[in-house]
């Protein structure tokens, strides 16, 4: 599997999918973006951090576990650092995979499971 | 030795700062550490990853160069 894991402290440019085979007939792609209303407080944005390279090898590991359960071809995610205002983006994540079902499965995943134990964390003060 | 200590997000804010060097024995846990860096720290919700992995608060660091406390995640 193609795994690419990014951290910008920019706006996510999405690139264009770049198909690794002939043989990809799902494209599943997630966007987070930042709500104004956290918890009932109105919110101007979000400020996130991350452990970088505790997050990268931890995905890493994760993307690999899920390709077994969830066999796909490639997988782009990215994350957004540093401030995030409302409206914008925080995550972007692209899986391919021949079939949807394996890749909408893996995109859930991956995201439940990133949510639980990757040393990412957001904070609504600047 | 010495093992690079890193506090992220709310362990950060409770401990005041992101980053110290300690020194300490391999034989050590990182709550043993903790108890003596940062009394009175809260670490009941904090996980704490040894070397990028993460590991009881009970277990000796051995030879590890970072522990890294790990308040609950909330990327995404």
């Amino acid at each position: 599997m193609e795994k690419q894991i990014l951290f910008t402290h920019s706006s996510i440019v999405i690139p264009p999918p770049v198909l690794p085979s002939r043989e990809i007939g799902a494209c599943v792609e997630f966007q987070g973006l930042v709500r104004e209303l956290e918890q009932g407080a109105a919110l101007a944005g979000l400020q996130y951090e991350a452990h970088e390279s505790m997050a990268r090898k931890h995905l890493d590991r994760i993307f690999d576990e899920l390709c077994a359960a969830h066999p796909c071809a490639a997988v782009l995610f990215i994350h957004r650092l540093g401030w995030v205002p409302v409206g914008e983006a925080s995550l972007f994540v692209r899986v391919l995979s021949s079939h949807r079902g394996e890749a909408l499965r893996f995109l859930a995943d991956a995201i439940d499971r990133m949510k639980a134990d990757v040393p990412i964390w957001k904070c609504a003060k600047k | 030795m010495q093992v690079k200590l890193l506090a992220f997000a709310q362990a950060r804010d409770q401990l005041g700062w992101p980053e110290r060097v300690v020194d300490c024995e391999p034989g050590e846990t990182p709550r043993a550490i903790l108890a003596r860096v940062a009394p009175g720290a809260r670490l009941e919700t904090w996980r704490v990853a040894v070397d990028e992995e993460y590991q009881s608060w009970d277990s000796p660091i051995g030879h590890a160069r970072e522990i890294a406390l790990i308040p609950p995640v909330s990327g995404g």
